[in-house]
């Protein structure tokens, strides 16, 4: 979702108007940075496929919310995680136990697996943490551009890569 | 696992390829939730112009037949006719089309073995939801279109193919959804010709081997005054409909097996304190939710829970598919993950040994004491994926190891954890039945942990659970491996009960007629009952497991007519009883059942939360299924209900419960 040239915000402004065909080449077009972005955030190939299914019907739904104010990727951005929150509220929690992430982690078989694992321990440290290390460290996006998606101060965002850092060394050295 | 680790993973991501058809799915949902979304500006314009004048029209007046208004906006008789006869020259050339693509669907290597199983399973499923979608289309106008009479699903929809092709020549500008109808075509000359053009896709389905089943039908008390069934604690089921569910599919029909919804929860039903009985049944009665006339008679049975002092060693043995199929996240990494969960909670004098099948079978580890788990973890993680599946070979091999290593007044249990696809050595289906069936009788237990979809054999791994003394579970997320092997490990692992039989005889001066709420793959005949030969289902420690019966009252209106000549007889008799509830099970190592009895009074207090909960599930099972007899009551009535009386929910499933109806309810709005 990194760049967006001229043609999508004609695009939008045709889908904002009702024009099908110009939102079906759009969701065409999104699907893929959408996917990838989802896999980041869930480390499942499954449930990215569900979140983006259900973050594409959110954008046929909201597209003519889209006020133009901000860029149109960081309000996918912030459409798609809103998605993965919803798809993970009401679902039993899923994190496993804490010798066991570190027991599977020493597999080198599937990197999902792994991802889901460090993802769900960072998922442990709190509200918010999940989002900012997917926006920073999966998509390479700057503190301030995540702080603007999740709508936090910058200074937040810095604060949470911070601590995931030393979260990170410290399963390290734990295992 | 450091930070530059974690951005590695993550750019890893970057490479991933969407699945194509996944991505079309989502794409064409997208595209419909996007005409739906529009129905305030779409009523203007054609309010201004109506009919087919207006070229810019949206398309939702076409697709969205279901909105009957917008419907009757269409008036002018030219398109009706047009419509009428096209479908008339179509319903022929569809039946052709239908001839002509069967061979082509037979000849599919992979589906040929399933329908050859199961004859008519892969069509008759979702055949049923395309006579929905066809006669939805055409349901708005009868009086036009009386003389089209759908003769066969398939043409049905390729009718409808074709006739809003005709639209598409008429109406040249309807670009985008036309198309969709246009790929639907496509698909069908390709040979494909059951997936729906609108609904969501349940192609991933259609390789999912189910076992078709009728629901129970309803039972006139003095034709057929006794009910006898086996109990069932698989969940199976369950899984997979949420499975489904969540990717925004309705299930197969043949997927909904009511009995596993309703065990997939647990239910705080007392439990006897002493070891005597293994178990204690409840029976409450309460107002049927769909038909006010009727009522629930709710049978709930628990197991006692194992103390820690009668933990018995377990012998386990891990049959595990390491077939190329199995090569998918949510197949081996998953298995692996399920299975040192497991380990976690086993007492070190415990043993475990692996045993893995692919083009052969072989062990990978012999018995070893859990006390020496680096050893068993090491083995688990060397495992990788590849080749055919030799699945009886490997059942043989497991048995054979359980067999080795059997501990007396313990636990020998076979987890077998596969996707089921079978395709080399002994692939017959009734030699692997009877191979199972011989084991059953030396005490060994069979567990089954189905994983992946798209080529999955449920019907196998239920005919191989039942005939095993086994359990059938379902595997789709780290979250159920949790469920199913940790909280309800003792569940799983330890049986207090085999053989466990329900009768219920109903009295016929108080119940003019009555129907078993699911369980129809595990019907058995009256005489079945006492005789200790016939095999039945097997109840773990701490399980429960419920059923609900639908009564009639007599004096209320039931659904069947009264018959003319029956003698008025046997009334009075135990006026103040619907009917007497009988078990029959058998404790682990025995031969003779022992028997458990009571009334079902009238006069029970109107149901604990749990038993409306249950009629929530079972209510929406229905639903799923075909709400043949649930007549108004919709999904928005079960989620209501289920809502309120979710209860304690520790756990969150039934919070869960709530939220797949609510995905249940979308989906069933996108078809």
């Amino acid at each position: 979702m990194q760049q967006q040239t001229i043609d999508h915000l004609a695009l939008i402004h045709s889908a904002q108007a009702g024009d099908e065909a110009s939102f079906s080449v759009l969701v065409e077009h999104f699907y893929d940075q959408m996917y990838r972005f989802a896999l980041k955030y869930s480390g499942s190939r499954t449930d990215a496929q569900d979140i983006t299914q259900q973050a594409c019907i959110k954008l046929a739904k909201s597209i003519h919310q889209f006020r133009f104010e901000a860029a149109f990727t960081t309000w996918l951005y912030r459409l798609v995680i809103n998605c993965a929150k919803d798809w993970y509220r009401g679902r039993p929690d899923t994190t496993t136990t804490e010798t066991l992430v570190i027991e599977v982690s020493d597999t080198s078989g599937d990197s999902m697996i792994l991802l889901q694992q460090t993802l769900s321990a960072v998922d442990r440290m709190g509200e918010g943490f999940r989002e900012a290390v997917t926006l920073v460290l999966g998509e390479g996006l700057s503190h301030r551009e995540a702080a603007e998606i999740l709508g936090v101060k910058e200074s937040t965002i810095s604060w949470r890569i911070h601590e995931t850092r030393k979260r990170l060394v410290a399963m390290e050295a734990n295992s | 696992m450091n930070e530059e680790e974690l951005k590695r993973l993550f750019s890893e991501a970057n490479f991933e390829q969407p699945d194509a058809e996944k991505k079309r799915a989502a794409i064409e949902a997208a595209n419909l939730a996007y005409s739906q979304s529009r129905p305030a500006q779409s009523k203007k314009s054609s309010n201004a112009t109506q009919g087919n004048d207006d070229p810019d029209r949206p398309m939702t007046n076409i697709i969205d037949l279901s909105r009957r208004e917008k419907m009757s906006q269409m008036s002018q008789r030219w398109i009706y006719s047009g419509m009428a006869s096209a479908a008339v020259i179509v319903l022929a050339v569809g039946i052709l089309f239908s001839s002509l693509l069967v061979p082509n669907i037979v000849g599919r290597p992979d589906t040929a073995r399933n329908i050859e199983a199961t004859p008519a399973e892969p069509s008759v499923a979702t055949l049923e939801e395309i006579i929905v979608t066809g006669s939805r289309i055409y349901a708005n106008d009868e009086r036009e279109l009386e003389e089209v009479t759908v003769s066969t699903p398939q043409a049905a929809q390729i009718e409808y193919g074709i006739a809003a092709s005709r639209m598409k020549a008429e109406a040249a500008k309807y670009a985008s959804a036309t198309s969709k109808m246009a790929e639907a075509k496509r698909l069908q000359s390709e040979g494909r010709m059951f997936i729906d053009p609108m609904s969501p896709p349940e192609v991933d389905a259609n390789q999912d081997n189910f076992q078709t089943f009728e629901t129970n039908p309803i039972k006139l008390v003095k034709d057929e005054p006794v009910s006898t069934f086996s109990i069932d604690v698989d969940t199976a089921s369950y899984s997979y409909v949420r499975r489904q569910l969540n990717q925004g599919v309705l299930p197969a029909k043949s997927a909904v097996r009511l009995e596993e919804m309703l065990n997939y929860f647990s239910y705080d039903y007392p439990v006897p304190v002493s070891t005597e009985a293994p178990f204690l049944p409840t029976v409450s009665v309460l107002p049927s939710p769909w038909n006010a006339h009727n009522k629930l008679v709710h049978i709930g049975i628990k197991g006692y829970e194992l103390p820690a002092s009668e933990v018995v060693r377990s012998n386990l043995v891990f049959l595990l598919d390491v077939s190329g199929s199995m090569n998918q996240p949510d197949k081996l990494p998953l298995v692996k993950q399920s299975m040192s969960m497991l380990l976690g909670l086993l007492q070190p004098e415990d043993t475990v040994a692996i045993v893995v099948y692919a083009g052969a079978a072989g062990t990978i580890l012999e018995p070893t004491p859990v006390s020496e788990k680096q050893k068993i973890l090491s083995a688990l993680n060397r495992l990788s994926a590849g080749g055919s599946t030799a699945g009886a070979e490997g059942i043989q091999l497991a048995y054979q190891l359980a067999e080795s290593s059997f501990v007396r007044d313990g636990v020998n249990r076979v987890f077998l954890a596969t996707d089921g696809d079978f395709n080399v050595g002994m692939t017959n289906r009734d030699d692997l039945q009877g191979f199972i069936e011989r084991k059953r009788e030396s005490g060994i237990y069979l567990s089954i942990l189905g994983f992946g979809q798209g080529n999955y054999q449920d019907a196998l791994m239920q005919q191989l659970a039942q005939n095993g003394n086994g359990i059938a579970t379902y595997i789709d997320t780290l979250g159920e491996a949790q469920k199913v092997l940790v909280e309800e490990a003792q569940s799983q692992l330890f049986p207090i009960a085999n053989d466990v039989k329900l009768q219920v005889e109903f009295n016929p001066a108080t119940v003019s007629e009555y129907r078993l709420l699911g369980y129809e793959t595990r019907g058995l005949k009256r005489e079945d009952f006492n005789n200790d030969k016939v095999d039945a289902g097997e109840i773990g420690a701490g399980h429960s497991v419920t059923a609900i019966y639908e009564i009639t009252p007599r004096g209320s209106d039931g659904l069947l007519d009264e018959s003319r000549y029956e003698s008025t007889a046997a009334k009075n008799q135990q006026g103040d009883e619907y009917g007497f509830l009988k078990i029959r099970y058998k404790k682990p190592g025995e031969k003779v059942s022992k028997l458990i009895s009571q009334p079902i009074n009238m006069d029970v207090a109107g149901g604990s939360e749990d038993a409306r909960f249950a009629a929530a599930v079972a209510g929406f099972a229905q639903l799923l299924k075909d709400g043949r007899y649930t007549g108004q009551w919709s999904l928005d009535d079960a989620l209501q209900m289920a809502l309120e009386n979710k209860g304690q929910d520790t756990y969150g499933y039934r919070a869960e419960l709530t939220q797949l109806i609510r995905k249940a309810i979308t989906a069933d709005e996108m078809r």
